[in-house]
């Protein structure tokens, strides 16, 4: 990057100067071939997978190109982002998860790349779904889907044998396994809630499942009071009534969860498909744990596609920018991708791969994206979320607050969020 | 070093280069009534060349609509707005208790601790040395690694502060130290103070040795205690060292929000929320700007006429 | 002679009751980071377990390994470097006779300029980043740094200035007095006898504005993009991640991360203690 800013900083003196225009054509050249890149690959696995696999596929295809990739964590992303908007300072092209397309698109941070998906010749790999969650309310489209997360549950399957119960398809049934399953004095809880950070991400699910979606069908937005606070009832109940959860649960965030389901402490985990790799490197796939599709809620299944795309976020290098977001697209690329990694191609060429088709353990994934939603999508979604629905819970799980009360909070925030 | 031998060289020259010597005419400039505002620009300018700018502009923000995610709303003023929302807000209420009982019981605590350990190593016992360091190893931790090995070793599943507590019989089971309210405020003041207290210590010690052994000796000959020493002699030489220490570390721990983060995230049920995770959040996480420019300029406030009030109490200007 | 024998008693007492206090802090303080270390020499799934492992049962160094070949540490550690010594450098500049002044001399608007100097501290980071970005690009001093060092300065100069000048406040004024009483000018007082007085004070403030620009955090973080200009803190947590680095690998880089300030510090604390004690305070 410093590098490259250097070279544009030489090049705008230089365009200054209208003698050295014999020296430019080739300063231009280098100028269009380097681009950065901002992305969320901090896991030691995906980090590896997209600098080991992924960016050499890309020097060999496209030599004349440097590119220059900077690891951005989750949590300071949007806060990054926001600053090189405000500051007009944003890399070329970025990574964009489905959650944060709302936003970043109101605040004007994305390029509009339609006539170049239209006329790629990829377009057709691509079931029109990918596209929803990078398509705004006119139909343009500002991102490439690369690969998705896919919504599931991990669960102990030796335990659920050894008590004779069988896997859980629908909520009700989950809390009956949880029960069943859950001996404090064993150490052994039924079900891993994630009550801290990431935790949202469930909230919003519980709710759409008891029947009261943070946005409906049709876009709007809005809690039905009644089914929320039903929700989030049964939600906390696990924690404050039936104890199925472990008592640290509020302050569980990834780590915590993925710890003690790895150290035989949960029997149930709700995460997506990219987990799968580092749980089997505890616990063994197919015996002693398996997979499942997210249990039904009284209203509805639901279980979240999120798609990771990529983005031209600056008009400077767009075309080089465009390279780089068609190469995900490559099925060879894809298929490596998972291959390192275990995330899901978001092309529908690259997963109807025989790889993938014929794996039972990604059945219940291959399930999910039959019936799998997308995450809501508004500005100001992840915000509320994460400061108001998150925090609102957690109140319930400590007992601050009633369903009711955090309800209430909710509905009220989220109504400020989006007027 | 290099000075004085520059003074030496100066006068074996005979003087001839002193009216371009720098310390003469800085010495004759030294000796102008100007001298102390001219001692105090260059420190001055910096501030005002760094500072000023990024300042005005979030006074300016807190008076105007600026929500990045609404475009459609505008960057117009709003005049006292936010403001006004501020008085309503009841996070914004919680995290100002929170941020007062998060601040104050740090503070003391971290005095407390580093007047202490200030004490005993100003004494030089044999060995004082080896304990210095090790006491004054946790203020170079960086936050990001102290906060994370703490939650690393206060763990409900695998950290060794809940296997010795169980071991020692303190405990019957390991305990979730963040998720009651009281406990998660509590442990996250102690591993602060774990973190900062050496501040005091070095600063306080610093201070210790720069009292005259004299004043000592006579209170001694005149029979006073050791407590009495401390009250009468110690503390109050050491008066502006420790107001100084307060201050800056009140401003630190207001502003900076970085171990609560990774602790507790301002949860359960913000129970920890503190006013500079507040402030951050609106601005980082719901991209309001306006309104978190606002929450900015009052802790800022809040701050200034801390900072004000301590001073007046302590009376540290007054020689 | 009672009084003496008393007086010899109650040392003994005090001198007790500081070594039980000495080594129970040193415990306290030294005790996570001892942990920190055990823990960078386990196998993670010698961490990740329900059965706890005080004394590691296997050691290894992959952790340090992997995370040597992963963060290029020497670039990460050599930026935070020159950040932190121009920091210093600035702040030993102007912060040095900003302290003075304030330190020795009554003049208008002393007590109104003090507190503007704490006042610029006080605003809160979170909303002075996005100017201070601005500033920087207009400038051509984003992702640079020294441009990471003057952001520093915004907060770690009024810091400098407010420390020192306790110390300068504790120095003696006897022998500045009788230097110019000698003929000595203000300038040649101050280099020449006040600032070796409170040399101790000096190297103590020094340390504490070195530590603070080594660990700063989010300044680095928002301020710096690229590998050119980022420092050590900043690199370890985009390696932390969203809390996926393994805890061996975090455990190892914490370790590393204190190392050069650990060796920083023995440097300056046998200066720091033996100076203080046998220095021209006495005089």
């Amino acid at each position: 990057m410093s590098t490259a800013m250097n070279r544009r900083a030489v090049l705008k003196a230089g365009a200054a100067f209208a003698g050295t225009a014999a020296l430019a054509p080739t300063t231009l050249r280098a100028e269009r071939a380097a681009i950065n890149y901002w992305h969320t690959f901090t896991g030691q696995l995906e980090f590896g997978a997209l600098t080991n696999t992924v960016m050499p596929m890309f020097a060999k295809a496209h030599p004349e190109v440097s590119l220059e990739q900077e690891p951005i964590p989750n949590s300071e992303f949007m806060a990054k982002m926001t600053a090189a908007v405000v500051s007009d300072s944003k890399p070329d092209t970025s990574m964009l998860a489905s959650e944060r397309f709302a936003d970043l698109h109101a605040m004007g941070a994305l390029t509009d790349i339609t006539d170049r998906v239209e006329s790629w010749e990829r377009r057709g790999d691509f079931d029109d779904s990918r596209f929803a969650s990078v398509t705004d309310s006119e139909g343009r489209i500002y991102g490439v889907p690369a690969f998705a997360f896919v919504d599931w549950m991990y669960y102990r399957k030796d335990w659920f044998e050894e008590a004779g119960i069988a896997p859980p398809t629908t909520m009700e049934e989950m809390r009956a396994a949880a029960i069943a399953l859950t001996d404090p004095a064993k150490g052994r809880y039924g079900f891993g809630m994630r009550g801290a950070a990431g935790g949202q991400h469930y909230i919003g699910n519980i709710l759409e499942s008891f029947g009261s979606p943070v946005q409906r069908a049709d876009g709007s937005v809005g809690l039905d009071r009644d089914k929320a606070i039903e929700a989030m009832d049964w939600y906390a109940g696990l924690y404050t009534r039936d104890k199925v959860a472990p008592e640290s649960a509020p302050n569980d965030g990834f780590r915590q969860i993925m710890e003690a389901f790895k150290t035989g402490q949960t029997a149930m985990l709700w995460h997506h498909t990219g987990s799968l790799r580092s749980i089997s490197e505890h616990l063994e796939l197919g015996e002693e744990f398996a997979t499942l599709p997210m249990p039904a809620g009284p209203a509805a299944r639901v279980a979240r596609l999120g798609y990771a795309s990529h983005a031209i976020t600056n008009e400077r290098n767009a075309d080089t920018a465009w390279e780089w977001l068609k190469f995900w697209g490559e099925p060879d690329v894809a298929v490596a991708f998972l291959d390192a990694t275990g995330y899901f191609p978001a092309s529908t060429a690259a997963a109807n791969d025989e790889r993938i088709v014929s794996n039972p353990i990604y059945a219940p994934a291959v399930e999910t994206l039959g019936f799998g939603v997308p995450h809501p999508s508004f500005p100001g979604y992840a915000g509320w979320s994460e400061n108001v629905a998150l925090a609102a819970f957690q109140q319930i799980l400590i007992g601050s607050a009633t369903a009711e009360q955090a309800v209430d909070e909710m509905i009220a925030e989220l109504d400020r969020a989006i007027n | 070093m290099e000075f004085s031998s520059r003074i030496d060289l100066d006068r074996r020259s005979g003087g001839r280069w002193a009216a371009l010597n720098p310390l003469t005419w800085l010495g004759e400039l030294s000796e102008t009534r100007y001298w102390m505002y001219l001692l105090l620009l260059p420190s001055a300018a910096m501030l005002v060349a760094v500072v000023l700018y990024p300042t005005l502009y979030g006074f300016d923000l807190s008076f105007r609509q600026y929500r990045l995610t609404r475009p459609d709303l505008g960057t117009g003023y709003v005049g006292l707005m936010h403001y006004k929302r501020i008085l309503t807000d009841a996070v914004f209420w919680l995290s100002l208790y929170n941020t007062m009982i998060w601040v104050t019981l740090s503070i003391v605590l971290e005095f407390l601790l580093g007047l202490l350990a200030a004490l005993a190593l100003h004494r030089n016992l044999p060995g004082t040395r080896v304990f210095a360091v090790m006491i004054l190893l946790p203020f170079f931790l960086p936050n990001v690694v102290a906060g994370h090995m703490w939650s690393l070793m206060l763990d409900s599943r695998m950290g060794v502060i809940n296997d010795v507590l169980v071991n020692i019989g303190l405990l019957d089971s390991y305990k979730a130290w963040f998720v009651s309210p009281v406990t998660a405020m509590g442990t996250a003041i102690i591993v602060e103070a774990w973190h900062s207290f050496p501040f005091f210590t070095l600063l306080i010690l610093a201070g210790l040795k720069g009292i005259p052994q004299d004043l000592y000796k006579a209170a001694q000959i005149d029979g006073a205690s050791g407590f009495s020493q401390l009250r009468l002699i110690t503390l109050p030489m050491l008066k502006t060292v420790i107001a100084a220490a307060v201050i800056l570390r009140v401003i630190g721990l207001v502003n900076s929000p970085d171990l609560l983060l990774i602790l507790t995230g301002g949860g359960p049920g913000r129970s920890t929320q503190v006013l500079s995770l507040y402030a951050f959040q609106t601005a980082y996480r719901d991209f309001n700007f306006g309104y978190g420019g606002a929450l900015a300029v009052v802790m800022f406030l809040i701050l200034m006429i801390f900072a004000w009030a301590y001073i007046r109490i302590s009376k540290v200007n007054r020689d | 002679m009672a009084n003496i024998a008393s007086h010899a008693r109650s040392k003994r007492i005090m001198d007790g009751l500081s070594y039980l206090l000495l080594v129970t802090l040193s415990f306290i303080c030294i005790f996570p980071i001892l942990w920190t270390f055990l823990t960078s020499l386990k196998l993670e799934e010698d961490i990740v377990t329900s059965t706890l492992q005080y004394i590691p049962r296997r050691i290894t160094f992959d952790n340090y390994v992997t995370l040597w070949q992963q963060s290029s540490y020497p670039k990460l550690v050599l930026n935070s470097l020159i950040v932190t010594t121009t920091t210093i450098g600035i702040c030993l500049l102007t912060g040095t006779i900003a302290a003075y002044a304030f330190a020795r001399f009554e003049f208008r608007g002393r007590t109104q300029l003090m507190l503007a100097y704490l006042v610029v501290r006080m605003f809160p980071a979170v909303m002075m980043i996005i100017p201070l970005f601005v500033v920087m690009r207009s400038i051509g001093l984003l992702d640079s740094t020294i441009g990471l060092a003057v952001a520093y300065t915004s907060f770690l100069l009024p810091l400098f200035v407010w420390m020192l000048k306790g110390f300068f406040d504790a120095a003696p004024k006897e022998l500045e007095s009788a230097a110019r009483i000698d003929g000595a000018t203000r300038l040649v007082a101050m280099i020449r006898i006040v600032i070796p007085i409170a040399r101790n004070g000096l190297l103590a403030t020094c340390v504490f504005v070195a530590i603070a620009a080594w660990n700063e955090f989010l300044f680095a973080l928002m301020l710096t993009t690229s590998q050119g200009s980022r420092t050590w803190p900043v690199g370890l947590h985009l390696m932390v991640g969203e809390f996926q680095l393994p805890w061996g690998m975090l455990a190892a880089g914490g370790i590393i991360s204190i190392l050069p300030v650990i060796v920083l510090f023995a440097l300056v604390q046998r200066a720091m203690v033996s100076g203080l004690t046998a220095g021209a305070v006495k005089g």
